[in-house]
């Protein structure tokens, strides 16, 4: 049967998107250019919490240029809130209507012949402002004197929730030899693609239809809701996806909130609108990831076994929660324990209201919040019993002979080999030899450290980790939420043409060219030979809620939608060629694009003539037999189950493993942070582009390096956002990246057609407690601690001086 | 975001520009390499109504030797002096100053006048004028005067210049490689940015490795580029050991004029000590260098 | 942000109190005021020029002078908005006699946001500081 065996799949076959965006003939949001076209600028709130009196458009109104002037109050008219999976009566509009809760927010927008006009108008909106006391951290946010952001929620907690499994905490403490406990503080930081969002947005008042171009990346529960925000019928609200996104990075799923508003915008002014959000409103007003502060505590045996975690997180989804929060904290769920054989966890969980920026999910989307306070905790543990930071690890690693493995909080894991992979990192990175080097340096008085970090990598959510905010007494009143699902149509056109339409929307993940690596091992032909249309149409294409590109599903879920088209298509096909052989279907073989008989290769016929007959002679067809040869897919993965009654759940449906293993030297003077030497090690199971693959390790490396070290959207006491502008939002540069040796351990899943399991996520959540780690090996000698990110010199510095300081 | 709407004037002449600063007013702003005006005009923090463009005024595109100095027009783009053979011979510290500006792409554009105008104390050249002693040339409808680089930083992107007049010559003295000690050292997050402490250090070495004078001037530390005097007066007429490289540096980082601020990238602690650590660390590259090449 | 500092003035306490309570004379020494209009008594409206470098802007305010002690000391609240953002200040002022001299001391809190916040955080306590050396010089000049 045609597909098994792999000519494309496998290889690292040249990217099919690279000429066109190298030579910049990509067809991006701003490239796309309708007729009578108008340009909008958003008025932003320069307060983090203050009420809106009174927003005065007179003046703006009179100025050159402008078509028309929508405010918060429109919106409110024009659209109902976002709704949300958390019990609390959400009132998230998509501009501010009343008050205003994090600097950025949106409170009018003006429309003009061009961008220059329009925002020359903003500034003769006159808003008149009561500011309010803010508060950003997020503790603080629940003391009883905090700022409330929300009166008609009353307090600032958006969930809070508790979540136990296996023994019990109390019980578990007195068996363990040792309960290591600590706090640890995870930045917000963004994911800062190169092309920021926009929006094209048009209006037919006729039949009261909307057609919204955007940049949007997944998941298309948000189409849905968006169409509840806005009150018409989901079919009436076409979303258009170009063929190029500039960079996604889960930024690009908080994209729609600006759908609905250009949306609305497009219909109070009457005309066609474009937005193009620049890089300033991106910063301060696109999305992050969550800040995170985590307790956690880790009771273990003196032979080193990690026998139960506790462990209380509290995230802020910023001024407003909107889906697919509480996700931050769920996405999680099913990988919570990692790769380790943890049967007990007891957890709680608090989301809550700042003045903030709002979130989103962010590459990782909450393992690397989660990943950075276990491994710690674990290397914490270790120094604890005076064990070597891999030998813990080794103790506690989920073995191969345990696959398949359901964790403690309902992940299923099909398949993976955690020590041997493990193991591979530690001789990458010569580990024996790298303790003697530090050993060496040490005694010199130099601070040379090692980090490690061994994770679980989930891909392909399952919706129902966003029903894990509610409580199974809560969640009996709705309908069960689940699914992974992802689409492809396989067509083959009247010339024997192959083309695929995917509901994965890429942002420069380069799909074009794996699906065409797919598809032509499925039909035997070359993949230049096959089309890829990566405009996503919502009215054209299969999607559902919980299709796109995000959680690393293309490679895992939607590349085995695409063979199921594409066998569904070839299965059409061999009965045709049977009718047309006058052969039996069991003989029928398809190789190199040839079908033919067992017994009779040389009698072939090529998929041309197979579409010929299909298209061209369809009374010919089998009886029975639609005319045409195509094939569909909307495959959901099996272990998408909805969550159960003890709040287990299987949030992910791939489960790869990450294992980092990062040298560093700190400068003892200055605080800088050197890389000596750096190996990854990546189980995405079946790799089907190495080339690819690469790119996305080295990516999510570097992404993680700038969270880690650089990167931070930061804001003073009073709200207001410090990273802004490029000067201050530090993104690493090809002159920040270390040189890092990366390898691979393929365990295919077998879960998914071609054995593939995500690749995309990976180092973005083992990178930062690898560089925790390796900063506080380094700094083990004088007693500091590294308990937060990101480590910038002034920071290290502190911590080195004040250790100092202590001991002398 | 987009700039605000101005007017525009490509003068040819000196004496044309000052006309238009006359008659446009206090609205009106020179650009010239454009690398720190165009950023604050699309964050429409300075929206100027109009922009004078120096960019074609010949007679502001030089540099030569003159003696025992080096004249530069204030047009002069710092990619130029950062490969000039002439520089790199008679005053090495500040071609070596120069790589530490931003990329290469803005050293293309930026202009020596530009960056000394827009004042900011950790930037490189303004951090180097001052170890140099440069003089600065000013000139108004009412005739020219001459600046030092110490009367002509006045604090946080502000100088002496004022709105009517044109910064349009900046007169260095020389220090060649045979008899000078130098080094140039700065501490920033990435490459390239903006620098948190900087340090430029010139000595004059006599034959015997006695250091005759010394300059050490320090960005990053105060609203201006400041020189560390206390310091210099220690190093003067010694011969440089170990020892006077460390006092030197603590010397420098407590200094009265050393009072830096904190901000989010770095605590105002920080700073002072990358003051001693930069001070000590730029000496001692200049004198290791300086006795390596001899 | 705090800002602190001394000022020290060639002039008997009584004269300083009565200049820094004024009108005529703040609007003088403030610089880049365009307009400074008494509302109540201690309280007023104010129109700023003010800038560093090419980054000028209008701002339109109010502050006040809370808490009187005359002559020692009083609270000065203000809190300003333009374009390029807003800014909110409070400063306790507190004279003190030295002799034939003043010395004035400043203690107090600078908010800014907007813009402002975002582009140049690092340099509004030096800013504040110089723009508060020039009013007193200005207003050391009216003493004078």
């Amino acid at each position: 049967m045609s597909g098994e065996k792999k000519k494309w799949v496998g290889t690292s076959y040249k990217r099919k998107e690279d000429m066109r965006l190298l030579t910049g003939r990509g067809t991006f949001m701003d490239d796309i250019l309708l007729p009578n076209m108008k340009h909008a600028a958003i008025l932003r709130s320069p307060y983090a919490h203050a009420k809106i009196l009174d927003v005065d458009i007179s003046e703006a109104l009179k100025a050159p240029g402008v078509i028309g002037v929508v405010t918060g109050e429109d919106v409110k008219q024009e659209s109902k809130p976002y709704p949300c999976g958390v019990t609390i009566p959400t009132k998230y509009y998509t501009c501010a209507v009343d008050k205003v809760r994090f600097v950025g927010e949106p409170v009018a927008v003006v429309v003009a012949e061009n961008r220059y006009l329009a925002e020359d108008a903003l500034d003769l909106i006159e808003v008149d402002y009561d500011p309010l006391d803010a508060v950003v951290n997020i503790e603080k946010a629940i003391e009883p004197d905090a700022p409330v952001l929300h009166e008609n929620i009353g307090s600032n907690v958006y969930n809070h929730r508790f979540f136990k499994y296996g023994t019990d905490w109390d019980t578990l403490c007195q068996e363990a030899d040792e309960v290591v406990k600590w706090k640890f503080n995870f930045p917000k930081y963004a994911g800062s693609p190169i092309e920021t969002y926009g929006v094209i947005a048009t209006y037919n008042a006729y039949d009261k239809s909307y057609v919204v171009y955007n940049n949007y990346q997944g998941p298309f529960v948000n189409h849905a809701l968006t169409a509840m925000a806005l009150g018409v019928p989901e079919n009436k609200m076409r979303w258009i996806i170009p063929t190029d996104i500039g960079g996604g990075f889960g930024t690009k799923t908080g994209i729609y909130p600006y759908c609905a508003l250009m949306a609305i915008v497009a219909k109070k002014t009457g005309v066609t609108v474009k937005w193009i959000e620049d890089r300033r409103e991106h910063l301060m007003a696109s999305a992050t990831c969550t800040d995170r502060v985590t307790y956690i505590e880790a009771a273990v045996s003196k032979e080193g076994k990690i026998l139960g975690l506790k462990d209380k997180a509290m995230d802020t989804s910023g001024g407003y929660i909107r889906p697919p929060e509480p996700g931050c904290a769920y996405r999680s769920t099913g990988n919570h324990t990692g790769a380790y054989d943890i049967r007990n966890l007891d957890r709680e969980v608090y989301i809550v209201a700042t003045n903030k920026g709002l979130t989103a999910p962010l590459r990782g989307y909450g393992c690397q919040e989660l990943y950075f306070s276990t491994e710690r905790i674990t290397d914490m543990a270790a120094a604890k019993l005076g064990m070597d930071p891999a030998e813990i690890r080794f103790k506690n690693f989920i073995q191969p002979e345990q696959m398949p493995y359901t964790t403690a909080t309902g992940g299923y894991y099909d398949v993976g080999n955690y020590p041997a992979a493990f193991k591979k990192c530690l001789d990458l990175v010569e580990y024996e030899k790298m303790r003697e080097y530090q050993k060496k340096a040490r005694e010199e008085g130099r601070l040379v450290g090692i980090g490690l970090a061994s994770v679980t990598d989930p891909s392909v959510t399952n919706i129902a980790y966003v029903a894990i905010g509610k409580t199974a007494e809560e969640r009996k009143n709705e309908r069960d939420k689940s699914g992974s699902g992802e689409a492809a149509i396989v067509k083959v056109d009247p010339l024997g043409g192959i083309t695929v339409i995917c509901s994965t929307n890429p942002q420069g993940q380069g799909h074009e060219t794996v699906i065409s690596q797919i598809v032509a091992d499925e039909f035997g032909v070359h993949p230049d030979q096959v089309v890829v249309d990566s405009v996503v149409d919502s009215s054209d294409r299969l999607y559902s809620i919980t299709t796109g590109s995000f959680s690393s599903r293309f490679a895992s879920s939607g590349t085995t939608a695409i063979v199921r088209a594409s066998r569904q298509c070839l299965e059409k096909a061999k009965k045709i060629a049977a009718h047309l052989l006058k052969i039996d279907l069991e003989d029928v073989v398809v190789e190199d694009g040839k079908f033919f008989g067992k017994d009779n290769p040389e009698k072939a016929i090529k998929l041309r003539h197979i579409a010929g007959a299909a298209h061209w002679n369809q009374y010919d067809l089998p009886e029975g037999m639609d005319a045409g040869l195509f094939g569909t897919s909307l495959w959901t993965m099996p272990t998408s189950r909805p969550p159960d009654a003890q709040d287990r759940v299987n949030s992910s449906n791939t489960y790869g493993f990450v294992a980092e293993a990062i040298v560093v030297e700190v400068d003892k003077e200055t605080g800088e942070v050197k890389f000596l030497k750096w190996a990854s090690v990546h189980d995405a199971g079946t790799i089907l582009n190495p080339q690819i693959v690469r790119g996305q390790v080295l990516g999510s490396i570097v992404q993680a390096i700038g969270g880690s070290m650089y990167e931070e959207q930061a804001y003073d006491e009073n709200g207001q956002c410090l990273t802004a502008s490029f000067a201050d939002y530090l993104c690493p540069t090809a002159m920040e990246m270390p040189k890092v040796d990366v390898d691979h351990f393929e365990s295919p899943s077998v879960l998914t057609a071609l054995g593939s399991k995500g690749a995309g996520e990976g180092s973005s959540m083992s990178v930062p407690p690898a560089i925790g780690n390796a900063i506080a090996d380094a700094l083990a000698p004088l007693g500091a601690v590294v308990d937060e990110l990101p480590m910038t010199p002034s920071k290290i510095w502190h911590l080195i001086n004040d250790a100092t300081a202590q001991t002398n | 975001m987009k700039p605000t709407a101005f007017e525009y004037f490509t003068p040819t002449t000196v004496q044309e520009a000052l006309q238009l600063l006359e008659s446009q007013g206090d609205e009106a702003k020179i650009i010239a390499g454009g690398q720190s005006l165009v950023a604050m005009m699309n964050f429409r923090a300075a929206r100027p109504e109009a922009l004078i463009d120096i960019n074609n005024i010949k007679e502001l595109d030089y540099f030569r030797e003159e003696g025992d100095e080096i004249v530069i027009g204030a047009l002069t783009r710092e990619r130029t002096l950062e490969v000039s053979p002439l520089i790199k011979e008679k005053c090495p510290v500040l071609a070596k100053a120069i790589t530490h500006i931003g990329h290469l792409a803005i050293r293309f554009r930026g202009t020596v006048g530009g960056t000394l105008v827009h004042a900011d104390p950790t930037a490189e050249i303004p951090v180097t004028s001052l170890a140099l002693d440069a003089k600065m040339k000013i000139v108004s409808p009412s005739g020219e005067r001459v600046l030092s680089a110490d009367e002509f930083f006045v604090t946080y992107l502000t100088s002496a210049v004022e709105e009517n007049e044109l910064l349009v010559e900046v007169r260095i003295p020389t220090f060649p490689s045979k008899t000078t000690a130098w080094s140039y050292v700065d501490i920033s997050r990435r490459f390239g940015d903006f620098a948190i402490v900087g340090v430029a250090t010139i000595l004059s070495m006599d034959d015997a490795g006695v250091c005759k004078e010394a300059r050490i001037a320090l960005g990053g530390v105060a609203p201006t580029p400041v020189r560390a005097k206390d310091a210099e007066a220690l190093l003067a007429g010694q011969k440089l050991t170990g020892e006077l490289i460390e006092e030197a540096a603590i010397k420098a980082a407590e200094g009265d004029n050393v009072d830096p601020d904190s901000d989010y990238h770095a605590t105002a602690e920080y700073r002072k000590a990358m003051a001693k650590v930069l001070t000590k660390r730029g000496l001692t590259e200049a004198w290791t260098t300086f006795e390596g090449s001899k | 942000m705090k800002i602190e500092g001394t000022y020290t003035f060639k002039a008997p306490q009584e004269k300083v109190w009565e200049t820094f309570n004024t009108v005529e004379h703040l609007q003088k020494a403030l610089p880049g005021c365009e307009k400074l209009e008494e509302t109540e008594p201690g309280k007023y409206d104010v129109y700023l020029k003010i800038g560093i470098s090419a980054v000028k802007g209008k701002y339109k305010g109010k502050f006040e002078i809370a808490d009187p002690q005359p002559p020692n000391s009083y609270k000065l609240v203000g809190q300003g908005k333009g374009l390029p953002g807003y800014v909110k200040g409070e400063a306790l002022i507190s004279l003190s006699q030295d002799g034939e001299n003043t010395v004035l001391a400043y203690d107090g809190d600078v908010q800014v946001g907007g813009l402002l916040a975002g582009i140049g955080q690092r340099m509004i306590g030096g800013i504040s500081k110089m723009m508060l050396e020039q009013f007193f010089k200005s207003m050391d000049d009216i003493l004078k």
